[in-house]
Formats: structure tokens, C-alpha cells, sequence
């Protein structure tokens, strides 16, 4: 399946004992464009979103990709959407976890970040090519465990649907051993 | 692989899809180099596809100014590069929304932008950080439920605006909607709306006293009125024309105290005609309707607008929608009912009172739903269509205040209804009060924002709403507005604090300010516009929101009005009272001066670009001659496809579509019959021989009389090939046809 437009999003550990406001992320991603912090990324711009219910929080806006301090479900996490074609899933989470390590250990977090590494959630945007149906997800499936398998090759991997309602998008809750 | 253009084929009105396939081909010739840049910026600008800040490829970083290096030095626009993010524009006729658009929109913020909807201060929604590629499929996806985005932004007749309360209002004198769908769907696209210099906005309201249509701001506007004729009563409309805001804002123009119903769309077409024939095209600040108004006097373009209706050939689409005017009356899905004594969630009381309004129908109330900034997400965009099929059906709205509205709520289902609106964020009070502020993009987004509106306005709304229970009565029904620039897209002059973004060198460095602009009104359909006072930093706005309103509670008199209050104080008194607020500490000492709200870049304007709000002046001729390169263009890939009957087809098209365009120089009304147009390029061009022997008098015409006169018997390969080489002839010639027409023009006196 050739698919350009996927989301990854690595949770933040809740477990932290002080959260990060969302609104520090702000400066955060800005210097992020000042470093163009984010290898083969044009690193744009940044938006506030922190004022949405369980919204994007705060958007760190690139050519090639979007990445924000996401909160839907009331979960904090790097959300990473891929909007252009060339990289696969692999390339994708690398990214996606690229950015995650640079938060860790950004100076202006303190080290108050930690992401899980038990769980993630893959996200197709988009409903032409990957509509939410068993079809593609187990052809989605393979790819991904493969994509993962390579980038951890220590660790076991299940995949469950969060959602069968065809309105919305596939997206697959994936469990790390 | 599946494309949405096949899977929507059936599901999209053919027009709107070969209006979308056109701008696809457009694309596709701009990539090619084969279209103007500015005719394209134009084109995409009719298609609601805006640019957005930093798509010139620079962006300061708040150390220096950044070169954004996009993979292609392609451009959209002038110094608009191909593959920065954009901003789409959707129009909302009126605001009004139905649970399938809801969740379309949902759809496509996800998939194209950045997951969330903006909703605009004129009832559209904008996505952000859209590529210019996608935007054909969004435009589709669009089509199928129902809305386009032509004409959401350029020199065109903007969406059409009306008070969201409209046919439940307890205050209107009767239903605006039925007018305010029938003049978006006129005018849209409409042949004598295509030559404005400017854009052109158009807003009803169902009575004079309200604020909700904001009438005497738009270049044409129309207040429902009734009168009795011959023992019968008529509807009709207060018609206003040159109105508008912008840097400096007019009061519209009474154009007509009663304008019959059916005069409405002629009128309009009339008006219309007047402004693309007269309106400013080569200084755009000086190109809007109300421009014109106010050089000719309202009775000089009343007597021009009357002569032009007189001639207007009739159109069966001027009253056709009168005979129908009932027939979208909206169903409740409940009966009616009323809160009797049920149990209230926490929260329920502060927000019914602020949120809540009783329709004229019994047992039935409008909910507003108080979106920060304008924003949701796709998320709960698909919630709340979800919550919409529940309580209130089709009947949902946007505002200008960027708000949403679900109306024909069975009252009774209010406690259920917020308690859904609470599991999505969705259920703030304050609604229409102090804490619910407008404010535009500014600097978050937009090219021409000087100051972050959104950032000043996010700041004052968690310090208000954070002492909101103690704030006096009459605090809380201020309302304030914000823009982050002069131009006064968050209609700041017509609130009651409104600031605007200016920029002020101070100790050798740039610092955001905000205008204070004060005496504006919101009720009276934007009854009077505020003047700017004093500009004060941002940093500081907090402040000026304080004293203001500190001291109108301390000094009110009686019942006295805030606008009365400020007359009273004086602008001398004002200016005095916040003298102090704008001195600005050094940068050593307090550096937070030196960068805006939410943003923490030292703060310049370099990022500042050129506006599209203007849109590129192309005229009439230059889009039907990118219509026929379109057209050829076309004709070549069926050509390269076999399909030589279609080649032969798109060459006829795109020759008589460039004659067409040389004879709207001279006949503007000139019908789409083929014979007529060949005949009247026949008597204007060729037997004149106008344009000399460089075009009418050479073989060039030929190529369109001989196809138009003998197509032929059976189509190869050959006979397509040629002609559409002639065509392509036939419209370079048509080129330099214009450019004579337009020496010649220049030579005049």
C-alpha cells in the first residue's frame, strides 16, 4: 500500500510526577527552527492550539510533516503526520521517535518529558486509500510489524483497531513487549 | 490507485465539477510554466486557495530572517512560492450547516490542513497549512456535500453573510435566509461580477435594531422592511450600499428605503455591473464599492444603477425563488417543551444565561456554542455534527462572531445538550460577552498581520473569564474585538474595545502595539465605528481593558451606555488616563516588551508580505483567454489520448471562447450561442478589419470560420491535429487582437 499521508503518536509517560504545560513547547519548537532541528524536515512555523479541548496543543508546522504536542483523549503526546510522499513507515517512526528523543533532552524541559515505549498509535490520513475496514488493516499490518521489527528488533508487537466506525480513520493501537 | 474525482462522479453537481476539473487543468498548466503567475494567484484566489504567512520562502526566526528553502522555486502567485502551506476558504452561505457538511469539513481539516476549522468573522470556515495540491480533492469533497469555495476570496462577491438567528429571531420582520441563499447562488460566478477591482460582501438582517447582519458595514446590504400596498403587505428590503471597514471605514449608503422583493436580484446585478464598469481597478486601496459611492455621491450611482437595471435583459432567476420561498422552512426534530424543574448539571445556569436564546417559536431555544479564537477540531467538528443529529438537525449556523449555533433545541433537552457539549470541551459560557472575543489570524497566519491579534485575544480571554464571576454586569456585556493589522478583518471599529495591530520603533528596536479604538457599535446592524485613540504596547493591553472598564463601572451614570460613557469622558480624559500605559522599558530591562503574546520571537515586521486580500485585477478578457488556453490545452491531451472527436471538440471551444472574449471588449452582453459569437467576431473584427492585418484581416479568422462552418464529417488524427494547431494559432492571434484593443484605449483622450 502506497501511503503518504500517516500519523504516528508516542504518548508522554503521565506517570511524570510534574507535567509539562503544553505552553512550554512553544519556545521549545521555535528554537527547534532556529537549529532546523529535524533531519530532512523544512521546519516552518509554530501554532498555538492550546486552547482546544483535546486538541493539536501546540503545532510544529514543516514541509514535509507536521509534528505536535497532541491531546486527544486527553493524552499527551508527540503526533507526527507525514504529509509527503518518499519516506515509508519505517523512515516515518524513525522521525517520529527522532523527535520524541529531542524533546527528552531538550535544556528547556528539564527532563520532565519521558515518552512510553509500551505503546503507540499509527494513524492512515486517509480515507481514500486506507479506509477504515479489515482490508487495510491487515494490509497495513505486515508493513508495520516489519517497520517496527527493524527499528526494534528486541521487542514483540500486537496490533489492535481503536476504532471499526468506517467514518473514521484507520487507526491501529500498537502494544510493545 | 482511486481518485476522489471517480469516486465522487455521481455525487457532484456537474457543474461545480467541471468548475473543479478546470482549476486542476490550471494546476497543471502552471506547473508547466504554460500560466501566468499572477492570472493563476487569481484563479486559485476564486477558489478560496489564499496564501499564507511566509510562503515568500522567508521567516524570521526570531535571530535572523530565515531562507525556507521548498523543494521547488515554482511560484502560486507573485513572490508566492509553490509549495508553502496555504490557507483554503470555505464559503457558508448565510453559516448554515448540516451534519453531513459538519463532518466533511471534519474529514478534510484532518486529511488536508492541520485538524482544525477555523471559523471566520464572516460565517466561512478556513483550513491553515494547506498545499495547493490537495486542494482539487478537498474542493471535491466539498462539491458532494454541497459547498464550493469559488469566489471564498478574490476580486469576487465574497460569501454571503446573514444574522444566524434568522427565521427563529424574535425580533425580525420576517425570514432573510430564502433571499440571502437566492443572492449567493445568482451572483456566484455571475458573467458581471467578474470585473471588480475589489472584493464585493453582501449581508442581510432581518430587522434594524440588532446587531446580526451588520449591514451598515458591506458593500451591499438589506434590512428586511414590510409596507402595505393596495391593502396587501409586501416584502421588501432598506437597501444600503458602501459600507465597509477596512482602514477607513464608510457607513453604507440608504439606497432605496423599499426595495420590492423582486427587485432585489436585478438590483444587485445592476449594482454589480455599475462597480466592475466604473470601480477603481489600478489603486486598490481605492477600489472598493464604497469608493466609488463616495466619489460619485449616492445619488449619481443610484441614477447609474437605475439606468443599468433598465437595460438588464431579463433573467426568469431574478423572482424563480420567490414562488419557492417556504419551502425550505425548517422541521424541529422534537416537540416543543420547557425546562420544568429538571435537574441542571453543574456549569448548566451561567451557561443558559449567556448562551441560551428563546426563539419566536414556542418551546424552542438556539444554543450558542462559544469556540475559542474560532477553532475547533476535527474532532469535535465531528461531534458536535453527531450531537447536531440529536437535538437540532440541519439547523446549525456559524457567526461573525465565531461562534456556532444549533437551533430548534426542544428546550427541555437544554441539561442533556450541555452536558454533550461539556464531554467535548464545547459547553464555555459567555457567549456575545466580554470574555468571547473576535479576534482575525494576525500575525499567526496572515501576510498583512502586524500584531498577534489571536495571541492578545487568547490573553485577555483566560484574565477575563479567570475573574469573570466578579466582573459588574455591564463589564460583561462589552464586547471586545481584535485585528492584527488596519485592515480590520476582526472588526475591530464596530466593538466596544476594539485594538488593532500597528508596530512601533522604540530604543532602536521594533515593538508590537495595539491601537485603542473606542465609541464603536455592534447593535443597529454595526450602527457606528470607533475611532483609534492611542496606541499603547501589547504587552500592556491588559491594562487599558482594566482601566477602561474599571472606571466605567465607577463613573457609569444610571443606566448609561458605554459608548455614552466614552462620549462623555472625552478622548482627551481617555488618551490622559493611559498616557502612562505606553511607555516601553528598555530591552535590558524587561525584554518580554519586545516580543508579542504567545510568541517568543524578538518581534519584527519583517515577516510582513504583500495581501491577496486584494486579489489580482485581471479583467473579463483574461479569464476567458485562460479559459481558451485551457481549453487547447485540452484539446492536445485528448489529442495524446486518441480521442480526436474531443480534440476536435476542446480546439472549436477554445477558438470561439478567445473570439468571445475579443467581442466582450465591445458587446459585454454577447450570448454563448456559437453563430452569434462567430457573427458578431465576423461584423466586429474581421469585415472592420479593426485590428488590421495582424489579426481580423488574416488567415488566423479563417481557422474558426472554416470549423464553424463545415465540422467535420469524421475524425482522424490528422484533422485533429491541425485544428488544434489552428486553435492554438487562432488564440496567440487573439492575444495581440487584445493587446491592440487595449493601445488603441490607451491612445484615447
Amino acid at each position: 500500500m502506497e501511503l503518504q499521508r500517516i500519523g504516528i503518536k508516542l504518548f508522554a509517560d503521565s506517570s511524570a510526577p510534574e507535567p509539562v504545560p503544553v505552553r512550554e513547547f512553544i519556545p521549545v519548537f521555535h528554537s527547534w527552527i532556529q537549529k532546523q532541528a529535524i533531519e530532512n524536515h523544512l521546519l516552518i512555523d509554530v501554532h498555538n492550539y492550546s486552547h482546544i479541548h483535546n486538541g493539536p496543543g501546540i503545532l510544529l508546522v514543516a514541509q514535509e510533516g507536521n509534528f505536535s504536542i497532541d491531546m486527544a483523549d486527553g493524552r499527551m503526546g508527540l503526533l507526527y503526520y507525514r504529509k509527503k510522499s518518499g519516506d515509508d513507515i519505517a523512515a516515518v517512526l524513525k522521525t517520529a521517535l527522532a523527535a520524541c528523543k529531542l524533546l527528552e533532552s531538550d535544556p528547556a524541559l528539564g527532563g520532565r518529558l519521558r515518552f512510553r515505549t509500551d505503546e503507540m498509535l499509527v494513524v492512515t490520513n486517509d480515507r481514500l486509500l486506507a479506509p477504515n475496514d479489515d482490508q487495510t488493516f491487515a494490509e497495513l499490518k505486515p508493513s508495520l510489524d516489519a517497520a517496527l521489527k527493524r527499528l526494534l528488533p528486541e521487542r514483540k508487537f500486537t496490533f489492535a483497531r481503536s476504532s471499526v466506525n468506517p467514518k473514521d480513520r484507520l487507526a491501529i493501537q500498537v502494544q510493545i513487549g | 490507485m482511486p481518485t476522489w474525482e471517480e469516486k465522487l462522479a455521481d455525487r457532484i453537481d456537474p457543474q461545480l465539477a467541471d468548475e473543479i476539473n478546470v482549476f486542476e487543468t490550471e494546476i497543471q498548466l502552471r506547473k508547466q510554466g504554460k500560466l501566468d503567475e499572477k492570472v493563476f494567484a487569481e484563479t486559485r484566489l476564486r477558489r478560496g486557495a489564499y496564501g499564507q504567512r511566509y510562503d515568500n520562502g522567508h521567516r524570521n526566526d526570531g535571530i535572523r530572517s530565515q531562507e525556507l528553502k521548498y523543494t521547488t522555486d515554482l511560484t502560486k502567485g507573485p513572490d508566492t512560492l509553490w509549495d508553502a502551506p496555504g490557507m483554503q476558504r470555505i464559503k457558508i452561505p448565510f453559516g448554515g450547516l448540516n451534519p453531513d457538511q459538519m463532518e466533511t469539513l471534519a474529514d478534510l481539516a484532518e486529511e488536508y490542513a492541520d485538524s482544525v476549522l477555523h471559523v471566520t468573522t464572516r460565517q466561512d470556515f478556513q483550513f491553515h497549512f494547506v498545499q495547493i495540491d490537495d486542494t482539487p480533492s478537498l474542493m471535491r469533497r466539498l462539491a458532494a456535500v454541497g459547498i464550493t469555495t469559488r469566489e471564498a476570496c478574490g476580486n469576487s462577491v465574497r460569501n454571503v453573510t446573514a444574522c444566524p438567528l434568522a427565521g427563529v429571531c424574535r425580533t425580525e420582520v420576517f425570514d432573510v435566509i430564502p433571499y440571502a441563499k437566492a443572492s449567493a447562488k445568482f451572483m456566484l460566478g455571475h458573467p458581471d461580477a467578474q470585473g471588480f477591482g475589489r472584493k464585493f460582501k453582501i449581508a442581510f438582517s432581518g430587522c434594524e435594531g440588532e446587531a446580526c447582519g451588520l449591514v451598515n458595514m458591506h458593500d451591499l446590504g438589506g434590512i428586511a422592511v414590510k409596507r402595505i400596498e393596495g391593502g396587501k403587505e409586501k416584502r421588501g428590503f432598506a437597501l444600503y450600499v458602501g459600507g465597509g471597514l477596512g482602514a477607513v471605514p464608510h457607513d453604507a449608503k440608504l439606497f432605496d428605503p423599499f426595495l420590492p422583493e423582486e427587485e432585489l436580484l436585478p438590483t444587485t446585478q445592476a449594482i454589480a455591473r455599475v462597480f466592475a464598469r466604473l470601480g477603481e481597478k489600478k489603486n486598490r486601496a481605492q477600489a472598493r464599492v464604497k469608493f466609488l459611492v463616495a466619489k460619485l455621491g449616492i445619488e449619481e450611482f443610484r441614477r447609474l444603477v437605475l439606468e443599468e437595471r433598465k437595460i438588464l435583459p431579463h433573467d426568469p432567476r431574478w423572482t424563480s425563488y420567490l414562488t419557492n420561498l417556504n419551502r425550505d422552512t425548517e422541521k424541529p426534530l422534537r416537540p416543543p417543551s420547557h425546562l420544568n424543574g429538571q435537574k441542571r448539571p453543574e456549569g448548566f445556569d451561567a451557561w443558559y444565561t449567556t448562551n441560551v436564546y428563546r426563539q419566536k417559536q414556542e418551546g424552542y431555544v438556539v444554543a450558542s456554542i462559544t469556540v475559542p479564537l474560532g477553532d475547533l477540531s476535527s474532532w469535535q467538528m465531528r461531534e458536535l455534527a453527531q450531537i447536531a443529529r440529536r437535538f437540532s438537525g440541519d439547523s446549525v449556523r456559524t457567526t461573525v462572531e465565531q461562534n456556532m449555533l444549533l437551533r430548534w433545541v426542544s428546550e427541555a433537552e437544554l441539561p442533556a445538550l450541555y452536558q454533550e457539549l461539556q464531554r467535548i470541551g464545547l459547553n464555555e459560557p459567555g457567549a456575545g460577552t466580554i470574555v468571547d472575543i473576535t479576534a482575525c489570524p494576525g500575525t499567526d497566519t496572515c501576510k498583512l498581520g502586524i500584531s498577534s491579534s489571536r495571541g492578545l485575544a487568547a490573553e485577555l480571554s483566560r484574565r477575563l473569564a479567570a475573574k469573570s464571576f466578579n466582573l459588574d454586569q455591564s463589564v460583561k456585556n462589552l464586547r471586545i474585538k481584535i485585528s492584527g493589522c488596519f485592515n480590520s478583518c476582526g472588526q475591530h471599529h464596530i466593538s466596544d474595545l476594539g485594538f488593532y495591530g500597528v508596530s512601533r520603533n522604540i530604543n532602536n528596536r521594533k515593538v508590537p502595539h495595539f491601537q485603542v479604538v473606542l465609541g464603536g457599535q455592534w447593535q443597529n446592524n454595526a450602527g457606528a465605528y470607533g475611532l483609534a485613540l492611542i496606541s499603547i504596547p501589547s504587552k500592556r493591553i491588559p491594562d487599558v481593558v482594566d482601566r477602561i472598564t474599571e472606571r466605567y463601572v465607577r463613573e457609569r451614570q444610571h443606566a448609561e451606555s458605554f459608548q455614552s460613557f466614552i462620549k462623555r469622558i472625552g478622548k482627551r480624559e481617555l488618551a490622559r488616563m493611559l498616557e502612562d500605559l505606553t511607555l516601553v522599558p528598555s530591552f535590558e530591562a524587561d525584554p518580554s516588551f519586545y516580543s508579542d503574546w504567545g510568541d517568543p520571537r524578538v518581534y519584527t515586521i519583517g515577516d510582513m508580505g504583500t495581501g491577496e486580500c486584494a486579489g489580482e485585477v485581471i479583467s473579463v478578457s483574461q479569464f476567458e483567454m485562460a479559459a481558451a488556453e485551457r481549453l487547447v490545452f485540452e484539446g492536445q491531451m485528448s489529442l495524446d489520448e486518441g480521442d480526436f472527436t474531443r480534440a476536435d471538440a476542446h480546439a472549436y471551444d477554445a477558438m470561439l471562447q478567445a473570439a468571445r472574449s475579443l467581442v466582450k471588449e465591445e458587446f459585454m452582453d454577447v450570448p454563448n450561442e456559437p453563430d452569434r459569437v462567430v457573427s458578431e467576431f465576423r461584423t466586429r473584427f474581421y469585415d472592420t478589419n479593426l485590428l488590421g492585418d495582424r489579426y481580423a484581416g488574416s488567415k488566423f479568422a479563417q481557422y474558426l470560420f472554416k470549423r464553424h462552418e463545415a465540422p467535420p464529417r469524421e475524425h482522424t488524427q490528422d484533422q485533429a491535429h491541425r485544428i488544434v494547431e489552428e486553435a492554438q494559432l487562432f488564440i496567440e492571434a487573439a492575444h495581440a487582437g487584445h493587446d491592440i484593443i487595449a493601445e488603441r484605449r490607451n491612445k484615447l483622450p
